[in-house]
């Protein structure tokens, strides 16, 4: 019995032994196997006189013998194959984001459609200008400073091949954490800056920048003098957006309120309904308030006249071209379309139209029962307020959430530019506070309602992980991040945009003279007319009152 | 007056101090940086100085001017509300604690942008002429 027993253990043994030299065996046939298969499949590759026959059904363009082989001697490796996947995932993310930023810097047309359109005939050269020259004030103020207070510190993004040439993070500490305050290097992308990441970013953000800039003309169009606007403009592009973006997206304190004191995910805001459209209206507050009303657009008694826009069709395909760019707006801001959850750029893309869409019944619905006509400006402003307020939560919510988030959008901005108008006597000649000022906050507050946790960017959102969870799906929490977002920008950011606009009213002043307002900002400003050959028909009395009577 | 020359040079004075100050800063760590620093910064305090002098030539404007201390304390109490929220973070762990602060915070902001600094801007305001 104990012969057989040790024979039994002896055997077993003897089989163990036998598996275990099986499975090194296969082990170390694995990478000969692969090799011979990468053999294999270059000896199957088509050739150059076939290539040469042309390939009108595309089945062997694109083959083994397109990997780049790093030693040919040892031919085509796995690393080689490898290193290709890898940077086939950081090119499908670099195109996706670069063509996005296109559609983004797109956008610009249409808010100086929209605006122009939405303006006096006699203005219209004056707005088409400020549309235009905003993108190269904003663009130059950002590359010498706002992008790298911005993006300065954002370092860590996998799907842009980690940007870690962006590592200068200035904190503070604060009630024993550590928080972001702003980013320091990438300054005229210059020194380690000057990388093909860092390129691709910052042309992203650089278009977000300046779609916020350019909210503020349309509040303070028809009056605003342009060497204030292009000042201002500078400020703002170079200090007041990069400095709140960075809280947000460049890994600074509103971020980090996730990681640092457990609210939600941080402060999430997908695209943009805050760092871009809330910052760029509550900055169209703070300097319309400073500006003051259009002359002729309140009477005595406090009541309001409409000042009837030139051209509702250049207001419409303005609409239309923004909602275009919009594609670029809100997909784009997966940063790829390759690993890390991108795969939702599709979702995000259904939620943007179908938000503009409901946005635009809101909106149509209201005035067209209130007011007895389906209002085609108020109209525009409902699609463009579906999708400011679809803008932050596009990335974490549902079509239907969308839908709804829309509708209120729609109908919110009108009722915000009666308010605008009526009790706070502010004249928003394009309606850009409540557009983007109102329905850009209700789009950050709807992040920490209606974020369904479906999400999954890598499997972590500022670096807390799991997904973006709202109030309607079970975390509280995420909802204060978010009002302590809303809360910077309607305290931080609108006060310092105040107080920087009222030092500039005290060097420069805001406004143009009353002369130049009641002639039209055309001539005196651009000298030149933006329809020379148009026939100008005579104002309401309440517009075109003297110049002298206006200052009187 | 409208658009001048005198606008355009100013403007590209401040342009040309924005630009070596902001060079100033990216290579301050150098003495070159710290001379475009110092030279950018006294280039931006000219273009000011020269805003300010041709400030007048614009002519008489549709401004009666707002009252300083009402718009002071307007912007004031914005900020005030956001400091509230920000140090109301760390009086409460409790998320419904944290939620009143920031309600609170939001509450006075929302006065100081939406009630203080409008009474201010229609004070004197054009309309009322």
């Amino acid at each position: 019995m104990k012969i057989f027993r040790m024979a039994s253990a002896t055997c077993a043994l003897a089989i163990l032994i036998l598996a275990g030299a099986g499975t090194v065996a296969r082990a170390d046939a694995a990478p000969s196997a692969s090799a011979a298969e990468l053999k294999d499949a270059a000896s199957k590759a088509p050739t150059t006189s076939t290539l040469a026959a042309g390939d009108p059904g595309g089945t062997i363009t694109g083959t083994v013998s397109d990997v780049p082989v790093s030693d040919s001697k040892a031919g085509l490796s796995l690393g080689d194959v490898a290193n290709q996947v890898g940077q086939n995932k950081i090119g499908i993310n670099f195109t996706w984001t670069l063509l996005c930023g296109f559609l983004v810097m797109f956008m610009q047309a249409g808010f100086a459609m929209v605006e122009s359109g939405l303006c006096r005939v006699k203005n219209a050269n004056h707005t088409y200008m400020m549309n235009f020259f905003v993108y190269g004030c904003g663009l130059f103020a950002y590359w010498i400073l706002g992008f790298a207070i911005q993006m300065g510190g954002a370092a860590g993004n996998g799907n842009l091949g980690g940007l870690q040439p962006l590592v200068g993070e200035h904190t503070l500490s604060l009630f024993g954490k550590t928080w972001g305050i702003f980013g320091q290097s990438g300054m005229f992308l210059s020194g380690h800056s000057y990388d093909v990441g860092v390129m691709v970013i910052f042309l992203f953000q650089m278009v977000f920048m300046d779609t916020a800039l350019t909210i503020v003309t349309g509040a303070c169009a028809e009056r605003w003098k342009f060497l204030t606007f292009s000042v201002s403009s500078v400020l703002m592009g170079a200090i007041t957006y990069p400095l709140f973006a960075n809280w947000a997206w460049g890994g600074g304190w509103l971020a980090q309120l996730g990681t640092n004191l457990g609210l939600g995910k941080g402060y999430a805001d997908f695209a943009g309904s805050g760092v871009v459209h809330s910052v760029g209206g509550v900055t169209a507050l703070a300097v319309a308030l400073i500006i003051g009303p259009r002359i002729g657009k309140f009477n005595r008694n406090g009541s309001a006249n409409a000042i009837i826009g030139h051209d509702i069709s250049a207001v419409l395909i303005g609409c239309f071209i923004l909602a275009f760019g919009w594609f670029g707006f809100n997909p784009g801001s997966t940063l790829g379309a390759s690993a890390a959850g991108c795969l939702r750029i599709g979702s995000v893309a259904v939620n943007t139209m179908l938000a503009g869409c409901t946005g635009t019944f809101g909106a149509l619905l209201y005035m067209w029962s209130m007011k007895g006509k389906p209002d085609a400006s108020m109209s525009a402003n409902g699609l463009l307020a579906g999708l400011v307020a679809i803008t932050a939560p596009s990335g974490f919510v549902n079509p239907i959430a969308s839908g709804i988030i829309g509708l209120i959008a729609g109908v919110l901005v009108c009722l915000s530019v009666a308010f605008v108008e009526n009790t706070l006597k502010v004249d928003d000649p394009v309606g850009a506070i409540s557009v983007h000022g109102a329905c850009g906050l209700w789009g950050v507050i709807s992040v920490g309602l209606f974020a369904d946790g479906t999400s999954n960017y890598g499997g972590a959102w500022n670096g807390v992980s799991g997904s973006v969870t709202g109030l309607f799906y079970g975390d509280a929490s995420q909802l204060v991040a978010q009002l302590v977002g809303v809360s910077t920008l309607i305290g931080f950011v609108f006060g310092f945009s105040y107080a920087l606009n009222w030092v500039l009213d005290i060097f420069l002043g805001h406004r143009v003279s009353a002369e130049s307002e009641v002639a039209g900002l055309d001539l005196p400003e651009m000298g030149q007319l933006g329809y020379p050959e148009f026939v100008f028909t005579p104002e309401p009395a309440t517009m075109s009152v003297a110049a002298h009577a206006a200052v009187a | 007056m409208a658009a001048t020359k005198s606008q355009g040079k100013s403007f590209t004075l401040f342009i040309v101090g924005v630009t070596a100050a902001a060079a100033g800063i990216a290579y301050f760590s150098s003495g070159m940086g710290k001379l475009a620093l110092i030279g950018g910064l006294i280039v931006l305090a000219l273009a000011f100085g020269i805003f300010l002098k041709i400030k007048p030539d614009e002519g008489a404007i549709a401004d009666k001017g707002q009252p300083a201390a009402m718009r002071m304390a307007g912007v004031v109490a914005a900020i005030f509300g956001w400091v509230i929220v920000v140090f109301g973070l760390n009086l409460s762990t409790s998320v419904s604690g944290r939620m009143t602060t920031t309600l609170i915070g939001i509450a006075v902001s929302l006065v100081g942008s939406l009630v203080l600094l409008p009474i201010a801007a229609n004070k004197n305001a054009i309309w009322k002429a």
